[in-house]
């Protein structure tokens, strides 16, 4: 295996007394001193909490051609975007399943910023790289460079706001701004994946650290992997490699409102209507155990006692107890009793709503 | 981390008090502290007998699951039903409230049973 990277703030991770484990090619904070569960309640009840997110990958896009491009290798409708606007989209291979899925952030006409997940970044790039030779865009990678910092929970606006030279009031959700932070260049949309109000910071990796410093001093909590992970779930967000994969369309993966089928030729098309078409072999659900237990990714589900599928996400959420997402065919997306099996045995579990938990996103 | 005197631990970080023909058992500090907030406890139902080193329990915290080995042989008489709804006592209490389950001795299978001072020394190694 080949060696892990450090982010630039992986000292202060130590210094904050972060527990360091191996993501995505990094070495990464799974929780800090005071725990995962802590961590947790502080984001959802009204602290800011700052997650160090470096590991996912930035690319730009720009050129006479860059709509054009993105509208044929990502689902979403990029016509749509203003600049200064946001969107959750994915990229696809021609039998339809998942490559990665991205946030695309219009900057202009001619330029755009994507946000990649950090495991299939070369994957991605490569990808990129090679469509693009039909268009005229330039693909800059700048992972290397950028820091990304989430800043999320009821107090993140105003932990962020004395950073920055630009009335947070102003972007609205899923929108950004270019701004100065810390007397940098910087950019901030109002996303994330917490289901909390707040923020993602991209800027140059030598102004890490004091932005870091400075959050902290703002009052903010760092927070860690498992509670991120923990926050993400309860709002039943797609995680690639659970949820979403180069195994499942975006049919199964109920990201049809992503997949713009009415905007033109784009990468995979053919095959998602093919699969809506012919009906999807799975379907992605939501469930909660009302016996005692807490569902894991792999767990199988039983409908009516026979196997449907697996648990590809699960969790013990302080607020609704035991919940997941999992695939089950999908004839028991809507019928059948449901169970998960653990440790040998059957808990029985009931389909649910997104999110498990309420979300407090400023819509 | 504490280490009281007056128990003894094994090499899987268990922790057992032996009070005539009945032993207490929990994980220790060390365990807890390692496997971070402790979300659900599954315990093992009253009357089941359990060999020395048989997984009795599971502990389960934020992100792992984790088996609990029995460190002598016995049937189970009581299980500390509190950890159901307050799973934490095992992170707050470990070697108090947070006890998992207690049993009546049988026979004399055991796994190696460390001293205080013994499990410190394991610990530093």
């Amino acid at each position: 295996m080949s060696e892990l990277a450090k982010t630039p703030l992986f000292d202060e991770h130590v210094t904050a007394g972060g527990k360091i484990v191996p993501f995505a090619g990094f070495e990464m904070p799974v929780q800090y001193g005071a725990g995962a569960l802590k961590e947790y309640t502080a984001v959802r009840e009204g602290s800011a909490g700052i997650f160090d997110i470096t590991h996912m990958g930035q690319v730009r896009v720009s050129g006479a051609d860059a709509l054009p491009f993105l509208q044929y290798v990502t689902t979403n409708d990029v016509s749509k975007l203003a600049s200064g606007q946001v969107h959750y989209s994915a990229l696809l291979n021609e039998a339809g399943t998942f490559i990665d899925d991205i946030t695309t952030y219009k900057i202009s006409d001619n330029e755009y910023y994507l946000c990649i997940n950090a495991a299939n970044r070369l994957k991605d790039v490569a990808h990129l790289q090679e469509q693009a030779a039909a268009f005229d865009v330039i693909i800059s990678d700048e992972s290397d460079d950028t820091t990304l910092l989430a800043l999320q929970g009821a107090a993140a606006q105003s932990a962020l706001q004395p950073l920055v030279d630009t009335d947070l009031e102003t972007i609205g959700y899923y929108r950004f701004a270019q701004v100065k932070l810390s007397g940098i260049d910087a950019i901030i949309s109002r996303t994330g994946y917490t289901g909390e109000d707040g923020f993602e910071l991209y800027f140059p990796n030598a102004q890490a650290v004091d932005v870091w410093k400075q959050l902290l001093t703002n009052g903010a909590d760092p927070i860690g992997l498992a509670a991120r992970d923990m926050l993400r779930t309860e709002m039943g967000y797609a995680l690639y490699g659970h949820e979403i994969s180069d195994a499942v369309t975006p049919v199964e993966a109920k990201l049809m409102w992503i997949t713009k089928l009415d905007k033109g030729d784009f990468i995979g098309k053919a095959a998602v209507e093919a699969r809506k078409a012919a009906g999807p072999k799975q379907r992605l659900v939501a469930i909660k155990l009302t016996g005692r237990g807490i569902p894991r990714e792999h767990y199988k589900v039983f409908a009516d006692g026979t196997l449907s599928g697996e648990v590809t996400s699960g969790m013990f959420s302080p607020m609704a107890g035991g919940v997941a997402l999992a695939y089950v065919k999908p004839e028991h997306a809507t019928s059948g009793e449901l169970s998960v099996e653990i440790r040998g045995k059957a808990v029985p579990a009931e389909r649910t709503t997104l999110p498990f938990v309420r979300s407090n996103v400023r819509r | 981390m504490t280490i009281p005197a007056d128990i003894k631990y094994t090499k899987d970080h268990e922790w057992v008090r032996i009070e005539g023909d009945t032993a207490t058992f929990g994980i220790s500090d060390h365990a807890q502290e390692a496997l971070g907030d402790i979300v659900f406890v599954e315990l093992p139902e009253i009357g089941r007998t359990i060999d020395a080193g048989e997984a009795y329990a599971v502990v389960e915290s934020v992100k792992a699951v984790s088996d609990v080995y029995a460190p002598v042989a016995g049937e189970v008489i009581e299980v500390n039903e509190m950890l159901e709804g307050e799973p934490e006592k095992v992170n707050t209490d470990a070697y108090g409230s947070g006890w998992i389950a207690r049993v009546k001795i049988s026979g004399e299978a055991s796994l190696e049973l460390m001293s205080d001072d013994e499990y410190t020394t394991f610990l530093e190694e």
